[in-house]
């Protein structure tokens, strides 16, 4: 105990940071007690997977609040990316240069925000708030609806497996497919050491940590020791923008698809991801490395309720921000302690503060650990326990089963259920095999014709050229991500009948059940959003 | 003591008022209507109740009008609240769950009746305004008490607000179909209903503020809280009231809201609302970093965003394209209200400049 | 040796004037290389302004710096940087946010292929605090986990690196330091000298100016007093020499003191006993007469700001106890003093008087408000009866009391300021350096409504640096020096006495 009590004396500044850290993984270990599909190697990795283009937000926002800024702006930035890259692609553009443009894009942005913030004197707050209507508002001139993404190259990169080396062994012998990351985590990695470099060994990074702190003195004793100031800050809005937009392409990549209403609300994850990780929203203090453990903490806040089941995805908010609070809190009460009566630091003033910051780090992170392991402990005691297949999706409807079965009953040959997403969709498609297809959304009923022949034509397609029916065709589950769509899909032809659910987002959804998807889906009506 | 001549000193008064600003950007607003949109200012009198677009710019702004009441003495005190659209959300919530809680056995069951509630109304609506108050209790002790800044402190709530909202509700969308309710929101009595809760909010504050001490500490704890300090003030309480009053306000801001759209929707209701009210006190004049402030000016800032809004649909501009009006709109007031900006306007009329003595 | 040989500065004839206010007026200053001198003078004499132009952070009317043989005129804080006169303030000008090695080689950090050589900065750092100074600390921590003390050496380790300083100004460096450090700071001080370098050493306590500087330079009410060699003056003459009598009428007003006199009650209104605050105040014992004015006597850092402070409820004391018309104190905050009747007028009108947004007449009432509460408002006419009442009393310029207190002058300022304390009808009134940075006629005014208000039945408790001051409005006077009570005087006493006292010697 003394050992470790002497390695954190010597390491005091990477504390908050290494409390994080302690709290993320001893949270992931305690999850993979409690659920076998926890353990799967898979499970670990997607954390990163899921929250990639969080963390590639982060890094920026690092750099932003170490300054003792804000940059609300980060949401608008990403839908819109989403949202123009998947346009752009749509109309035939060279993805590379999508991929360059959106980039371009994002630095202006932020290099526009930057220029308010440091010439007109704007609050960041105010400044980055216009900047992230304008990205929201931007995209819904660009495109009323969700457009999704086919272009191949984009395919490519969202999909491609890396696998892992060390890894592959353990999950033979689990029996499970061999565990793998995208590139998308692998760029915010690279960026992350990036990061890292900059903040610590260059001069750019040096200034950026001069600014922030002690209530804006810090940045009068920067400017007065010569340092450029004014630049340093419009840089790093301009980063962040960059870094926005990348957090974007990420996203896309995820979803394949762009729409104005993704990344709803995201800044706050991000911030408090960064606050997590250490970081003073005072600034002047923090490190990005430590942002990466802020964003593991979310990361496993969410897997854990996906997988605990009975609380509802929203729940996932209501921890982070209890989370962040506690960080918080601290942070202002350690600095709000004078050590004098007039609040000099003395030598005396300084050894005490050390030691209760010590004491509070350890007596909270044991609260919140505590406060997690009862409330898992007490939810198992609730209805749905182990919910490995769950599809908890972003709002809590669930497939219409049941009323699908009817349907079936009902001489359906094609029952399709699409739940979820950002608007929080509930439909429900029938088609019949003279023609007739129906949808239903819950509020309104809506009816189609088609030919009885393009009905049989589309059955003969997905079932007998793709092999409906067969064991290549398997459901699939993902922690699912907020915008991300389920399907049910329900086939019956030639005296077979068997039902598939999907998520969107995922690489390891079978070809077979995307060609269902994209044969079925055109030939479906449209139902108009009730007034 | 300076003399100026007349002409200058009457131009001065006029710049240095605080109206000044919002009633000129309303002024434009509804010249640049006049002028484009026929039938704008024409108001109808149906059996009794007066409609038209004008009529519309109240009624659809008296949710961030109500918002604006509230945020504008927090601003005062130099601080700001962010969670009020969570604790407008809440407040549908809590609204929701006493007109129909069978949602919190897991199965919602849809009323059809529409003089059906689980609880009377007053019960629904104190109980909603009691919860809103209590969220605005947590903003004050966080920020008066724990001394957090009013940013990062509201920032909580309204990370984990709608959560709580979804939580009340047991994550389900409660239809709202008792009418006593609904006329909050939709209600005629000649004007709009809720433009009276409007008035009447606006009134209670205004006497609240104007006719006790309370203003005045406002203002001088939002100036300089170490003097009000030695005077004998205690900004701990000043800002716990303040806090507090706009999580009322927005819980009153909720009911209507959600009284509008028949649910209580703990996703989209009061989504970004936050920001307008913010935007409607910024361009009424009060200033971020606290002190005097103006009611009334807010009132007139809620009613430009609101005209502009209302004056785009007119125009035929679609819903989605209003983001980023509303973005362009946040930086003209930005630059206008910039110090160049502002200096250059009064210096057109002053003659000389007045020294500091 | 020639005399300028040895000087490294010269200010010749520096004036400086504000609105309203003389400054400076035909200030003179020799700094010699390899010397310490003592630059002394209460609060308004005019030596953060003479510093103020020596850093370039203002321009002076008149006058001449002459730095190094050559004539310069320092246009920033940057530019007399670059010129080699840095400066260590007490609020220290570093980034607390940064280790200690990259704020003394801020802007200089050796690199290595386009980063930052760690290895080489903090060498380099630790060398520069060694060799420089004397010091030895771990230069990878960060600067905002040392103290006070520390982070001073840090400045002047850059201030001697970076900017190669020939000149050292150490504004006001000990005030936050223990006695250790103190003498750690002399020490590096005295290393500093024998490397040749001129040090300006801004001070209040007369007993680190005997320890540590070769000359003094006195400055009061924006004059030059004289320049003194440390070994050829004493104590006393010093003293008397920086808030000694000026040579204004005061017959005037003794007469009207020993008439008032005769108002003083036997019993004590308010009695503090054993009343003190850790590292504040040494416990103390004060009686206060209804009809009397008590002065406070002493120089900066006699902390008689923190003894008001006490009194009134600001800061909660640590020791002793106090009781006004015999009942015990219990409760501590401004607001409970005001009820009570007591009420300070503190010194620092800007930060912790004025309300500068609001108008005359809602500064006057504030403090009454605040007593009555939140919802006993005075009625506007009730407001404004009072506020017309005392701009008439005190005079008190102003276009209207609709004027927002920001556009008036410092004296008028501090007349509504007063003006709100004599609105709560107090017992006790309680005034810190009322007088600073007004104007001579206005000080007149003040000083004689501090007499008559004691004749109404008030106590007063009357702080100035101005010695003269205190004697001619006080009926009796507190002595404090380094933060207790050293003697208490009638109001008919010497002034050697007083300042024999404050000096701290019996001759």
């Amino acid at each position: 105990m003394k050992r470790i009590a002497a390695f954190l004396e010597k390491n005091r500044k990477f504390i908050p940071l290494m409390s994080t850290a302690v709290l993320a993984l001893l949270a992931y270990a305690i999850g993979a007690y409690l659920f076998v599909g926890m353990r799967n190697p898979q499970v670990f990795l997607n954390l990163f997977r899921n929250t990639s283009f969080i963390l590639i937000s982060a890094i920026g926002m690092t750099f932003v609040i170490v300054t003792g800024g804000i940059d609300l702006s980060v949401s608008g930035v990403m839908a819109l990316t989403t949202t123009a890259a998947a346009v752009l692609l749509r109309e035939g553009m060279n993805p590379w240069l999508v991929i360059v443009l959106m980039l371009l894009m994002g630095m202006s942005l932020g290099a526009i925000m930057g220029t308010f913030i440091v010439k007109l004197k704007v609050q960041p707050f105010i400044a980055t708030l216009a900047g992230m209507w304008f990205g929201r508002g931007m995209c819904y001139f660009i495109s009323d609806d969700a457009v999704q993404i086919t272009d191949p190259t984009f395919q490519i990169i969202g999909k491609t497996k890396l696998l892992i080396p060390g890894l592959m062994e353990l999950s033979e012998r689990q029996g499970t497919a061999a565990p793998f990351i995208t590139i998308p985590v692998v760029i915010a990695f690279l960026l992350l050491i990036v990061a890292i470099y900059v903040a610590h060994h260059t001069r750019f990074g040096r200034t950026i940590y001069a600014i922030g702190g002690n209530e804006g003195r810090n940045e009068q004793s920067a400017r007065l020791m010569g340092l450029p100031v004014d630049r340093t800050k419009f840089l790093v809005y301009t980063f962040n923008g960059f870094c926005s937009a990348l957090a974007g392409l990420s996203l896309a990549l995820f979803v394949e698809s762009g729409h104005g209403s993704y990344a709803y609300a995201f800044e706050l994850d991000v911030i408090a991801s960064v606050v997590m990780g250490g970081t003073m929203l005072t600034g002047g203090s923090g490190y990005v490395f430590g942002t990466l453990f802020g964003v593991m903490v979310f990361a496993v806040t969410q897997a854990l309720i996906q997988f605990i089941g009975s609380l509802s995805s929203w729940w996932t908010r209501i921890v982070i921000g209890a989370l962040t609070l506690i960080f918080i809190g601290v942070q202002t009460v350690l600095a709000n302690r004078k050590s004098g009566p007039r609040g000099a630091q003395t030598a005396e003033g300084v050894a005490a503060k050390r030691r209760q910051q010590r004491r509070l780090a350890f007596g909270l992170g044991a609260v919140v650990l505590v406060a997690i392991v009862a409330t898992v402990f007490v939810s198992r005691a609730g209805p749905s326990a182990e919910a490995e297949t769950s599809v908890a999706a972003a709002c809590t409807v669930q497939f219409r089963e049941t009323e699908a079965a009817d349907l079936v009953r009902a001489g359906a040959v094609i029952v399709y259920n699409r739940a979820a997403g950002p608007l929080c969709v509930d439909e429900l498609y029938a088609i019949y095999p003279d023609g007739r297809i129906t949808a239903d959304d819950g509020q309104t009923q809506v009816e189609k014709q088609i030919s009885p022949a393009e009905v049989e034509q589309l059955l003969v397609a997905i079932s007998v050229d793709h092999g409906w029916f067969t064991n290549e065709i398997f459901s699939t589950y993902l922690n699912p991500c907020r915008q991300c769509f389920a399907h049910y899909i329900d086939i019956s032809y030639g005296g077979q009948q068997k039902a598939v659910t999907g998520v969107d987002g995922t690489t390891a959804r079978p070809p077979g059940f995307a060609f269902a998807l994209a044969e079925i889906r055109p030939l479906l009506p449209e139902i108009p959003v009730a007034p | 003591m300076k003399k100026n001549n007349d002409r200058s000193f009457t131009w001065r008064q006029v710049t240095n008022s605080t109206l000044f600003f919002p009633l000129v950007a309303l002024s434009l607003i509804l010249l640049f209507d006049f002028i484009f949109i026929p039938g704008f200012f024409t108001i109808e009198n149906r059996d009794g109740n007066l409609y038209g677009s004008l009529i519309d710019i109240f009624r659809n702004g008296s949710t961030v009008m109500l918002l604006a009441i509230g945020m504008t003495l927090v601003i005062a005190t130099g601080g700001v609240d962010l969670s009020v659209g969570a604790i407008m959300a809440i407040a549908a919530s809590v609204a929701g769950i006493l007109m129909n809680p069978s949602a919190l056995r897991d199965e919602l069951f849809f009323v059809t009746d529409p003089t059906y509630t689980f609880q009377p109304l007053w019960v629904v609506i104190m109980g909603a305004l009691i919860v809103s108050l209590l969220c605005g209790v947590w903003n004050g002790v966080l920020v008066g008490y724990m001394r957090i800044q009013p940013m990062v402190a509201t920032l909580i709530l309204m990370i984990s607000g709608r959560g709580i909202a979804q939580l009340i509700t047991n994550g389900l969308r409660i239809q709202i179909t008792y009418k006593p309710y609904a006329f909050l929101g939709q209600g005629w009595i000649i004007l709009p209903f809720s433009l009276y809760i409007v008035a009447f909010i606006f009134a209670l504050t205004w006497i609240l503020t104007r006719k006790t001490a309370i203003g005045m500490f406002i203002e001088s704890v939002g100036t300089n809280f170490r003097s009000s300090f030695f005077s004998g003030i205690d900004e701990r309480k000043v800002k716990l009231l303040v806090y507090t009053f706009c999580g009322l306000c927005a819980g009153i801001a909720g009911l209507v809201a959600s009284s509008n759209v028949r649910t209580s929707d703990a996703n989209n209701i009061g989504l970004t609302t936050e920001l307008d009210a913010i935007l409607a006190v910024v361009i009424g004049g009060t200033a971020m970093k606290g002190g005097r402030f103006s009611l009334f000016a807010s009132m007139i800032g809620a009613l430009v965003m609101q005209a502009i809004t209302q004056s785009m649909y007119a125009i035929g501009v679609p819903a989605f394209a209003l983001q980023a009006i509303k973005a362009v709109v946040v930086i003209l007031v930005i630059l206008l209200y910039s110090e160049q900006v502002q200096a250059f306007v009064r210096g057109l009329g002053a003659s000389r400049k007045r020294v500091k003595s | 040796m020639s005399e300028t040989d040895q000087s490294i500065l010269v200010m010749e004839g520096i004036g400086k004037a504000f609105p309203g206010v003389q400054a400076l007026d035909d200030v003179s200053l020799t700094l010699n290389r390899g010397e310490v001198l003592c630059l002394v003078g209460e609060n308004g004499a005019g030596k953060s302004t003479l510093m103020k132009v020596l850093t370039g952070v203002d321009q002076p009317d008149s006058g001449k710096i002459i730095f190094d043989g050559r004539e310069i005129q320092p246009r920033s804080p940057q530019h007399a940087q670059e010129l080699g006169i840095s400066t260590v303030y007490q609020e220290i000008n570093l980034c607390t946010s940064l280790t200690v090695a990259e704020n003394i080689l801020l802007g200089r950090e050796p690199h290595k292929a386009g980063r930052i050589d760690w290895a080489k900065t903090n060498t380099l750092a630790s060398e520069t605090l060694h060799n420089l100074l004397g010091v030895d600390i771990d230069v990878t921590k960060l600067l905002g986990s040392y103290t006070v003390a520390i982070q001073q050496m840090v400045a002047i380790a850059r201030a001697l690196y970076v900017a190669s300083a020939k000149v050292l100004i150490l504004d006001e460096p000990t005030s936050s330091l223990d006695e250790h450090e103190t003498a750690q700071l002399f020490k590096v001080m005295r290393k500093l000298k024998g490397q040749g370098v001129g040090i300006i050493f801004i001070t209040h306590f007369i007993d680190q100016v005997y320890e540590i500087s070769d000359r003094i330079t006195v400055l009061r009410n924006g004059k030059l007093v004289g320049t003194y060699e440390t070994a050829a003056i004493s104590r006393v003459v010093l003293i008397s020499k920086m808030i000694g009598r000026n040579l204004a009428e005061f017959d005037e007003m003794t007469k009207t003191k020993l008439e008032s006199g005769k108002h003083i009650r036997s019993e004590a209104l308010l009695q503090a006993r054993g009343y003190g605050l850790t590292d504040a105040i040494q416990p103390l014992d004060l009686d206060l007469h209804a009809g009397e004015v008590v002065g406070f006597a002493g120089l900066l850092g006699s902390d008689r700001t923190e003894t008001a402070s006490i009194l009134f409820g600001v800061e909660k004391p640590d020791t002793g106890s106090m009781s006004i018309n015999g009942k015990k104190v219990e409760e501590h905050s401004p607001l409970e003093s005001i009820k009570r009747g007591i009420a300070l007028c503190p010194e620092d009108r800007k930060a912790a008087g004025i309300v500068d947004d609001l108008t005359v007449r809602e500064n006057i009432i504030l403090a009454i408000q605040a007593s009555r509460g939140w919802l006993k408002y005075l009625s506007l006419a009730e407001q404004y009866e009072l506020a017309d009442q005392y701009i008439k009393l005190l005079n008190i310029a102003t276009p209207s009391a609709d004027q927002a207190v920001k556009n008036l002058s410092g004296g008028n300022q501090q007349k509504v300021i007063l003006a709100r304390w004599l609105a709560i009808n107090p017992q006790v009134l309680i005034l810190d350096e009322p007088t600073r940075g007004i104007d001579v006629g206005t000080k007149a005014e003040i000083q004689k409504l501090v007499l008559s208000l004691a004749e109404e039945g008030k106590a007063c408790v009357f702080i100035s640096s101005e010695l003269e001051e205190v004697l001619r409005t006080s009926h009796r006077i507190v002595v404090l020096r380094e933060r207790q009570k050293v003697a208490e005087f009638a109001g008919e006493v010497e002034e050697n006495t007083i300042i024999h006292a404050i000096a701290g010697s019996e001759a």
